[in-house]
């Protein structure tokens, strides 16, 4: 099983996949926002990332161009519901054309985290 | 015969003045009796039709006033509804997920698992509710490209149905099974949600609107002697008078109270068709017997394709 740094600023949401992923035995440490996200990331050094597009202080595509700026090999999970004016899709495009190694528009269910899972961390 | 009685009265009068002005000023000769006369009814009348025109010009100005605002509320709503929508995704993320784990801790075949499995099943619908919501406020540039119209009208069918049920349903026979068209699918669902809305209002949202799907060929348009199809919305409201007809394509055009109605429907319906190489044509009888609406939108196949 993998630890699994989420990044994700809805507490719900984030509350949420921390138990989900734990149920599954995965070890997971958590962030609230892209900033907090990379710091985590280089003190606990996660098999990978789990993060959010939009959030305050550094969105998600920040985020992942700095991980891949420091540690290449990181796979990254890219995630979004989208928000007001920009839509999930493009997010996630955004997101795709960047590296990420897969992609969830919220909502998403338990076996669609799985496969994302094991695709990224193949 | 009764404006000809007012005109004769008019001229009597007229003739009545000029004699009694005449008796009353006899230095002065007829003619410059007659002239003073005509002149300050010249006068009257100038001044009439200034007042007249300044009234029509304020009307016409608080109609369009009224117009823009209309059209900033329905674009400040389509906005709402996609920043809405983005946010149910999130909020239906935590429920789902929640659930999901709900569901964990209860044995298979236990009513606890059935109302979760219940929970679940509902907010998958909700979620493809907010993808089509999603999908017809979007207000991006048009994006043409070869699209499966029947399929694609069954769906935008499915979205205007729910909001009508239970005492309006919506009857869906395709007489072809697949089409190829060019166009957005926003665009068709957009065709068939306004005629839907205006076919559901005309039957004050009670009974049946017949929707077929055709072969057809295009006989008018830019599209003349290509194959095409033809789609039919018939609605059994109350109908169109000529009068509504000939200005219903017109943008802001709308026989509806002001909080039902934006006068948009039709000119978005007709510019897309417009748009798509096809044509719009109507047919309804307002004879206060509900004879019903009859919409045919004809729209080309994409190069190549046929319909079967």
């Amino acid at each position: 099983m993998a630890h699994i740094l989420i990044i994700e600023d809805d507490l719900q949401f984030r509350e949420m996949l921390v138990q989900m992923l734990t149920r599954d035995a995965h070890r997971v440490t958590v962030a609230c926002d892209g900033e907090e996200g990379l710091q985590h990331a280089r003190q606990v050094k996660p098999d990978l990332v789990i993060t959010d597009i939009l959030m305050p202080r550094m969105d998600g595509i920040e985020t992942i161009m700095r991980l891949a700026r420091e540690d290449c090999k990181l796979p990254v999970i890219a995630m979004s519901g989208g928000r007001r004016s920009i839509s999930a899709e493009f997010n996630l495009e955004s997101a795709g054309m960047i590296g990420v190694k897969a992609a969830l528009a919220k909502p998403f269910s338990r076996n669609d985290l799985r496969q994302a899972i094991s695709q990224a961390l193949i | 015969m009764k404006q000809t009685s007012i005109k004769q009265e008019a001229e009597r009068y007229y003739r009545d003045s000029v004699e009694r002005l005449f008796q009353a000023n006899p230095t002065l000769d007829f003619e410059q009796v007659a002239d003073c006369l005509t002149t300050s009814l010249l006068d009257a009348s100038m001044a009439y039709g200034l007042i007249f025109r300044e009234h029509a010009d304020r009307h016409l100005q608080t109609l369009l006033e009224t117009r823009i605002t209309q059209s900033q509320k329905l674009e400040a709503v389509g906005t709402l509804a996609a920043g809405i929508a983005h946010d149910f995704n999130n909020l239906l993320g935590s429920i789902i997920g929640f659930a999901e784990m709900a569901g964990d801790d209860f044995p298979e075949d236990s009513l606890g698992k059935s109302n979760i499995l219940q929970i679940l099943a509902a907010s998958f619908r909700a979620r493809d509710l907010v993808a089509r919501i999603l999908t017809s406020s979007r207000q991006t540039q048009a994006k043409l490209e070869p699209i499966e119209i029947v399929s694609q009208v069954r769906e935008s069918l499915a979205l205007v149905g729910v909001s009508y049920k239970p005492d309006l349903l919506i009857n869906f026979d395709a007489g072809i099974e697949h089409a190829v068209v060019m166009a957005d699918p926003g665009q068709i669902q957009q065709i068939m949600m306004n005629l839907c809305i205006n076919a559901a209002d005309a039957m004050n949202h009670k009974g049946e609107i017949f929707v077929r799907i055709d072969s057809a060929q295009l006989d008018s348009g830019p599209g003349k002697g290509k194959p095409g199809i033809c789609l039919l919305v018939v609605d059994s409201g109350h109908g169109m008078t000529p009068e509504v007809q000939e200005r219903m394509f017109d943008p802001f055009f709308t026989t509806k109270a002001l909080d039902k109605g934006s006068g948009l429907g039709l000119s978005v319906v007709h510019g897309i068709v417009t748009q798509l190489g096809g044509v719009i044509g109507v047919q309804s009888r307002y004879d206060g017997c509900d004879r019903g609406t009859e919409f045919r939108v004809y729209l080309p196949l994409s190069d190549g394709q046929n319909s079967h």
